[in-house]
């Protein structure tokens, strides 16, 4: 599984990384922003983007409803320190696949969230 | 006395009078019997009679018994006239007691009483000058007549024991001697009282003391002739006798005078039943009582107490040896109080006759009186008040108005001009219809506006009442200055708010971004480190190492924001600990100058968040090197100053900072001033009420 990691939080995503790698995912990028995100995905065709909702530019919700209206649509699952219910209907209706709180990621949640 | 008394007393004076008369026309000793029995018998019914009338008059008064007694000693002189011996004896005895008594009546006027140690003495050396010395001089010398002159044709003196010619000078002279020194003494004393008397009570002596003063002349002359010529002492005793009746008289025409001035009262009364005014009433007073210091106080149930006739309260004095106060009451509750002069408590009808015609005066027209009072304070009120005052008929006509100045007049021609010529036109509209309903519903409309001045707008609040059939009272108030203070308040309260919210957003975010992400990272490596703990259990060592990092870290970050919610140091161990806290902070040299101080807490937070925030600037921005925290408590209010050696130029209209401090300070209603010329460093001063809060 090809995961692309975006989060505007070097250290998330330094531990993001570890933590799916050490579970068999494959991470082939990160980005920092919404625009990076988009770009990312655009040049790595990720099957997953792992989305942080708050970026310094555009909002998680935003991004995940551009991919998910590019080709080759990757599977978004959001991901956010705060708790989903804090966003209400935004995470349902942004196309994204799941929502996973930071504190609780791991490879597993993933895999059941895409299953 | 009783009225039997009475109708006895003047029996028995009728009576005497008759005797009087038989002894005087039968006499064989008298010159001149008619004109004799004329004088005696119009004497003594004059005396007897204004002494009964006096008495019915003042039943407390000594002065009427006393005259009745002279008239009785009148008649009683009579009996010397008697052609029996004895009896003649008898009357040339006690024919000069007439005199003892005048002199007690003169001297006891008007009162009854003998007031001085001096009267007293006048009257018992009088007594004993017309009794003992009187008898002596008869043991002495025969043939005496009327006025102790000599008489040939007189019965026999049947006292007279010895006719040594110089025993009977020597007790006449004696006799003359001492009435004439009591005479000029009872002068002196009349006088010395008519001249300290009070206007008011002069008017009511003058009379009598006229008269006794010209009876006592006429005496005293008498007594000189007698050395002289018996024929002059004979001619002058006629009119003595004739100045006798006039005391009397004069007695009469001071009851007469009370009448008459009860007339004048009542006169004024009548004459102007409508219009008397308390002020007219006071002067109708003054001169029917001849009392120009006379004050007439009114009651007014209202304020509980006396009003003069301009409306000033009226306060009661003590009395004093001239002036008294007497109370005039209806159904006992006060109507009226009179300061007058204390003369009028001697002439208790008079008094009577004043309280009478004030309280049928004054109660006839309290209502109206009260009235009046009532417009004395409204007009004192609406001089006190700041506002302009229009009467506006309901055709929009300007009828009166009132204006303290004209500041607030954007026309200042008023009356006869229309509100729709003085007034924009939807405004005039708006009060008109205000004022049509103020008038139909009886009820007080408000409205607000502004009026356009040539330096800008000025706001208004008008109140309008009705004041009639077709009029109604236009109030209007100034309110430029409440409604900035109003916008001030608003916006600060507004902003009050903003740097709340503000506050918490920034709380949020760094929460989020800081402590939050911290242990974010810190469960992602446990979970991590949990996962290689079996396979690499050195990655897993590393793993917790840095987890640990994260959490100190994390620890700190909470730390940093606690303070920024709310001072601890500053709840837990006061202000002075709080700021060497905040000097520790802060890398440059801080001076902390501190006075015993005592703050209320709200007061004690401004003042931390004032150096505190003051601090921060100058640790961003002032480039110093050196910063002086001052906090002091002056009368009554903190005193916080927080001066750098820096840069200046700070702009507390730029930045939220300066702007947040002010609002937070100006909530306790302090002030905040902030110094900051470029190149001279920058002081802020703030001053907080310890008031407040």
């Amino acid at each position: 599984m090809r995961v692309l990691i975006v989060d505007d939080h070097p250290s998330f995503r330094a531990s993001a990384r570890k933590l799916l790698e050490s579970e068999g995912y494959d991470v082939v990028g990160e980005a920092a922003d919404g625009a990076g995100a988009l770009e990312a995905a655009e040049q790595l065709h990720p099957d997953v983007v792992l989305l942080d909702v708050q970026l310094p530019d555009l909002d998680g919700f935003e991004v995940a409803k551009r991919l998910a209206a590019s080709d080759n649509a990757p599977e978004v699952i959001l991901t956010s320190s705060r708790d989903s219910v804090d966003y209400g209907k935004c995470v349902g209706e942004c196309g994204a696949r799941g929502f996973v709180p930071k504190g609780e990621l791991s490879g597993a949640l993933l895999t059941t969230l895409l299953g | 006395m009783t009225q039997r008394l009475l109708i006895a007393a003047w029996t028995v004076a009728l009576a005497a009078a008759a005797a009087s008369l038989a002894l005087v026309l039968s006499s064989n000793h008298e010159d001149d019997p008619a004109a004799r029995a004329a004088l005696i018998v119009g004497l003594g019914l004059i005396f007897v009679g204004c002494g009964l009338v006096a008495t019915v008059r003042r039943p407390e008064n000594r002065i009427g018994v006393l005259m009745a007694i002279v008239g009785f000693f009148w008649f009683l002189s009579s009996l010397a006239e008697a052609n029996s011996a004895t009896v003649y004896t008898v009357g040339t005895a006690l024919s000069l007691l007439v005199y003892g008594a005048f002199a007690q009546l003169i001297l006891s006027f008007p009162n009854g009483q003998l007031e001085t140690p001096m009267a007293r003495a006048i009257v018992v050396l009088a007594y004993f000058d017309v009794t003992v010395v009187q008898w002596a001089y008869m043991l002495t010398r025969d043939h005496i007549g009327n006025a102790n002159r000599p008489c040939a044709e007189c019965p026999d003196n049947l006292l007279a024991v010895t006719q040594q010619h110089w025993a009977g000078e020597a007790f006449i002279s004696l006799q003359r001697g001492i009435g004439l020194a009591l005479l000029w003494a009872a002068f002196a004393v009349l006088y010395r009282r008519f001249r300290n008397a009070t206007p008011a009570a002069r008017r009511s002596l003058a009379p009598v003391v006229i008269t006794s003063t010209v009876t006592l002349v006429l005496i005293a002359a008498m007594l000189l002739a007698a050395w002289i010529s018996a024929q002059a002492t004979h001619t002058i005793n006629w009119f003595v006798l004739v100045s006798f009746g006039t005391v009397p008289l004069a007695f009469l025409v001071g009851l007469l005078r009370i009448r008459l001035q009860r007339a004048g009262i009542l006169r004024m009364i009548v004459e102007s039943p409508d219009e008397l005014s308390l002020g007219e009433a006071e002067r109708g007073l003054r001169e029917a009582l001849d009392d120009p210091t006379l004050r007439l106080g009114y009651w007014l149930d209202e304020m509980h107490g006396y009003v003069n006739v301009r409306g000033k309260p009226f306060v009661i004095p003590e009395d004093t040896p001239t002036r008294v106060t007497t109370k005039v009451n209806y159904n006992d509750k006060p109507i009226a109080a009179l300061l007058h002069d204390r003369a009028l408590l001697e002439d208790p009808d008079m008094l009577e006759e004043v309280v009478g015609v004030v309280r049928m005066g004054l109660e006839k027209d309290r209502g109206e009186r009260a009235l009046r009072a009532t417009e004395i304070r409204n007009r004192a009120l609406l001089d006190a008040m700041p506002d302009l005052i229009f009467r506006i008929s309901t055709d929009g006509r300007y009828l009166d108005y009132r204006a303290p100045s004209e500041y607030d007049l954007l026309v200042t021609e008023v009356i006869g001009r229309t509100v729709w010529q003085r007034l924009p036109e939807e405004l005039a509209e708006r009060i008109m219809a205000a004022g049509r309903r103020a008038v139909e519903e009886r009820k007080v409309e408000t409205l607000e506006y502004q009026l356009g001045f040539g330096e800008g707008m000025r706001d208004y609040e008008g109140r309008i009442a009705a004041s009639g059939e077709d009029e109604f009272l236009l109030i209007v108030r100034n309110i430029t200055e409440r409604k900035l203070k109003d916008q001030e308040l608003q916006a600060s309260r507004a902003r009050i708010v903003a740097a709340g919210d503000e506050e918490r957003r920034r709380l949020e975010r760094n929460l989020h971004d800081g402590a939050q992400q911290r242990l974010v990272s810190l469960s992602l490596s446990l979970r991590l480190a949990q996962t290689q703990l079996q396979k690499n259990p050195e990655v897993a060592e590393q793993l917790l190492d840095s987890a640990r990092e994260e959490l100190s870290q994390a620890l700190e970050e909470l730390r940093e924001l606690a303070r920024g919610i709310h001072p601890a140091i500053l709840t837990d161990r006061g202000l002075d600990a709080a700021l060497e806290a905040l000097a520790s902070r802060v890398p440059l040299p801080v001076e902390i100058e501190r006075s015993e101080t005592s703050l209320p807490p709200p007061v004690e937070a401004a003042a931390y968040y004032v150096v505190s925030e003051s601090l921060a600037n100058v640790a961003k921005y002032a480039q110093a090197s050196f910063v002086r925290v001052k906090v002091a408590q002056l009368n009554g209010a903190a005193y916080v100053e927080v001066s750098d050696d820096g840069v200046g130029g700070a702009d507390p209209a730029q930045g939220s900072g300066l702007r947040g401090l002010a609002d937070r300070v100006g909530a306790l209603n302090g002030t905040l001033e902030v110094e900051s010329r470029p190149g001279e460093g920058t002081t802020i001063r703030a001053e907080i009420p310890l008031g407040v809060g």
